[in-house]
């Protein structure tokens, strides 16, 4: 029998016949590999989902004129600004134009009315909370101020521009706890029939991670001169703080979690390989080396991390996938880069663990172990 | 016997023992520090989110619409109703008055400005800047500087005069940094407005409407437009409990119990609706765009921690399960010697899991204070304010520790006695 096939059948023998002793190993690689590769792989996305997350607090950058009106090809420009420069971002931009004028009520009430595509800026303003009256013919997003003022008994009403008048069906009234609350918004159809008015602002939701919209915000300021690009400061500011800060925890604990399990893993396995000082007292008393003796060790060792490291992998991913699934309502996708590094590190420490006990023993006299001292 | 077999385990095998405490005790201090962890993240980021301002109005309930444009209110101050601001610090007093972290009041009139020879026409708003409130006992200040956190001043924040200064003191007040670029407003430039003088102290940058105004101490405006006692709406930061479809229910349509409830939660309805009591005629809204924004992206940040947390503690106790079966399955020698010598199947078991036990609870108590270090340490470097972990949080860390040592004790004790005791002598097993 050649040293090498020796080698291999000593390797799967010490694993076979002590099956327990094995299953410990390669269950304390696989969980280490479990949590880091779950942990990092969260962090790893964690600042796109956090920031999706943000799209809800609406507009997060306003352009508008300093003096007149936005011209059609001025909108046009601040929609394309960002095509030519990130497509994805481009992609989830979402642009609402919006024209105010004051309009008067019959009994002299005077009431700001803003003409906007409606659809778009519900989406927009999506915290509103919405009461439908049942009506087909509405016409308007009526604030819930202006209703009450306006229309107590929910019945149509009439606006006033100069010398002009349209009926404003109150069909959809929203809740914002806003000055929205006081406005009257129409479609840009009716609202330019009834004033004339052209847009003066654009309300733009950049969605992206905080340094994405940072440099958005970059690109239509040097692209748009004419116009006044202003981030809407509360709402990039506390993403920037809260996404931030929640990442700094999850590594900061995920950190604390790896170190500590593998620690733990450590002195498990190192208490494991000094009890079995009496197969490497056998083995050197049969005339062994000590650098064989290590390179069984070691071989084993690493071999049932490798194992256990690449089922964690899977294992850890699927925690992550099930996290972005049930958390974020978006799956976590594995991250190939994360593979090698886990498989590295359990290969290591379990070749730490197992080999810093075996100095140990190579100080100490086979028969001394063998007669069990 | 039993006593001193349990001593002499100890005393005998001082390394088998200590790796399986370390174990124990690596794995919970895990446990400590992902619940402690877990548990407070939600009270830290609803801080940092209060960051994104006010999350809720109060307003004047006979006040007409609000007419306001392009960030300049059009509507006459004569017109409208107001708040009385002696009464403010009555918001303090109620149920829930300690979860309102400040306010800031807001008197907004368009005035017309002269600095030398130049005119211009900008909104004068007075606010709160930090004005110390006084309730019951208490004393605390208050403004803008706490409620509108993304407010930044280039030069130095006005001081919040009681009444207007003696002497040649002239009152400081904010540019807004549009209006300083447009009419070439400067620190230390002296303007007039009603026939009285202001002195600017610094530039305001907020990135609203505020940026072209001219932001005055509340008293110095009230002053200016002969309107004492007034205030225009106030804004409020409350640390709020995310609304579930409960804390939506209107409080009037529920049972007694239920109402006390609702009452008792901190919900932005139900503060909203306390200060509603203790202030007469204001209407008191949430504004939604943050409360209801904050409240999601507060749950998607304690729900990722909370399975973070579920993942860490599975992943621990099978690290201590594995180790305590690793220390015992080890020992099976001494289990065939036990036998042999006519000990029954239940005194092996009760020593080995004695001996767990004690160390469980060595290693629970070590693991929790270790524990309660890492989650202060995080809490101070990421928050800048500590992590308090619960004590009943102790009482969970030991009850971990026994469960999961007797898990992984129990499965391997049973697996060390079906073997032969003569087999097991021998070595063979």
């Amino acid at each position: 029998m050649s040293r090498g096939i020796l080698f291999l059948r000593l390797l799967v023998k010490a694993a076979w016949v002590r099956k327990d002793r094995a299953l410990t190993a390669l269950l304390s690689a696989a969980v280490v590999a479990t949590i880091a590769t779950a942990a990092l792989t969260v962090y790893s996305d964690l600042e796109n989902k956090m920031s999706r997350e943000f799209r809800g607090f609406g507009a997060n950058v306003v352009v508008s004129k300093p003096r007149g009106t936005l011209s059609t090809d001025e909108i046009a420009a601040v929609r394309n600004v960002l095509d030519g420069k990130d497509a994805a971002l481009a992609a989830r931009m979402q642009a609402v134009p919006v024209a105010y004028a004051i309009g008067t009520a019959p009994d002299g009430t005077r009431v700001v009315v803003g003409g906007t595509d409606t659809a778009a800026f519900r989406d927009l303003n999506s915290w509103w909370s919405v009461r439908t009256a049942g009506r087909s013919n509405g016409n308007a997003l009526v604030g819930v101020r202006a209703a009450e003022k306006l229309s107590s008994n929910g019945d149509p009403f009439l606006i006033g521009y100069g010398t002009r008048q349209t009926t404003i069906v109150p069909e959809i009234v929203f809740t914002s706890g806003s000055d929205d609350d006081s406005r009257i918004y129409l479609d840009m159809n009716t609202f330019s029939t009834l004033t004339g008015v052209q847009p003066t602002t654009v309300l733009l939701r950049v969605e992206g991670r905080p340094r994405e919209v940072r440099e958005a915000i970059e690109t239509l300021t040097s692209s748009l001169p004419a116009l006044e690009v202003k981030p809407v400061r509360q709402i990039t500011l506390t993403q920037t703080t809260v996404v931030g800060k929640t990442g700094s925890v999850v590594l900061a604990s995920s950190a604390v979690v790896v170190i500590l399990i593998m620690l733990c893993m450590a002195a498990t396995l190192t208490s494991s390989v000094l009890e079995r000082r009496k197969d490497f007292a056998v083995m050197k008393a049969l005339g062994a080396s000590n650098r064989e003796v290590n390179l069984l060790f070691a071989a084993e060792a690493s071999l049932l991390a490798l194992m256990g490291a690449a089922g964690g992998f899977v294992v850890g991913s699927g925690i992550a996938w099930w996290i972005g699934k049930s958390n974020f309502d978006a799956a976590i996708l594995p991250q190939p880069a994360l593979l090698l590094p886990v498989l590295a590190g359990s290969a290591l420490l379990a070749l730490l663990a197992s080999t810093a006990p075996l100095r140990l023993l190579n100080r100490i006299q086979p028969a001394g172990i063998l007669r069990g001292e | 016997m039993f006593l001193r077999l349990l001593f002499e385990s100890f005393r005998r095998q001082k390394r088998r023992k200590v790796a399986a405490l370390l174990a124990i005790a690596l794995g919970m201090s895990i446990t400590t520090a992902m619940i402690a962890v877990g548990a407070g993240i939600g009270d830290k980021v609803s801080e940092e989110l209060r960051a994104s301002g006010a999350n809720l109005r109060v307003t004047p309930i006979e006040d007409t619409l609000d007419v306001n444009l392009g960030g300049v209110e059009l509507k006459p101050a004569s017109e409208g109703a107001f708040i009385r601001e002696s009464d403010l610090p009555k918001m303090r007093g109620v149920f829930w008055g300690h979860n309102i972290l400040g306010f800031a009041p807001f008197l907004i009139q368009e005035e017309s400005f002269t600095e030398h020879t130049r005119h211009f026409e900008a909104e004068l708003i007075g606010t709160y800047f930090a004005q110390p409130i006084t309730y019951g006992k208490e004393t605390f200040p208050t403004g803008v500087r706490s409620v509108n956190r993304w407010w930044q001043v280039e030069g130095e924040w006005p001081q919040d005069y009681s009444s207007w200064p003696q002497g040649s003191n002239i009152p400081q007040v904010l540019a807004g940094s549009k209006l300083a670029q447009q009419s070439g407003l400067a620190i230390g430039d002296t303007i007039a407005v009603a026939g009285k003088k202001l002195r600017v102290s610094g530039i305001l940058n907020g990135g609203g409407d505020e940026d072209r105004a001219i932001v005055a101490p509340l008293h110095i405006v009230q002053q200016i437009l002969g309107r004492p006692n007034t205030v225009d709406r106030v804004m409020v930061s409350a640390l709020t409990k995310p609304e579930d479809a409960f804390g939506r229910r209107n409080p009037n349509t529920l049972t007694p119990a239920d109402r006390d409830r609702w009452y008792c939660s901190p919900y932005a309805n139900s503060i909203a609706l306390q200060i509603s009591e203790v202030l007469p005629n204001v209407r008191v809204e949430q504004i939604r765009q943050v409360e209801q924004n904050q409240g999601k992206v507060l749950s998607r940040v304690s729900g990722m921690m909370l399975l973070l947390t579920v993942a860490a503690l599975l992943a621990s106790g099978l690290a201590v399960s594995a180790a305590m079966a690793a220390t015992i399955l080890e020992r099976r020698q001494e289990v065939g010697l036990m036998k042999s010598l006519g000990a029954s199947n239940s005194t092996v078991a009760s020593l080995f899991l004695t001996e767990a036990g004690l160390m469980a609870i060595g290693g629970g108590l070590v693991g929790f204070l270790a524990g309660a270090v890492i989650a202060h340490r995080i809490g101070e470097r990421i928050f800048g304010s500590s992590i308090t972990v619960q004590p009943v949080i102790l009482a969970v860390v030991v009850f971990a520790a026994l469960l999961v040592t007797f898990l992984g004790s129990a499965g391997a004790v049973r697996k060390a006695m079906q073997f032969d005791p003569a087999v097991v002598l021998r070595g063979d097993a």
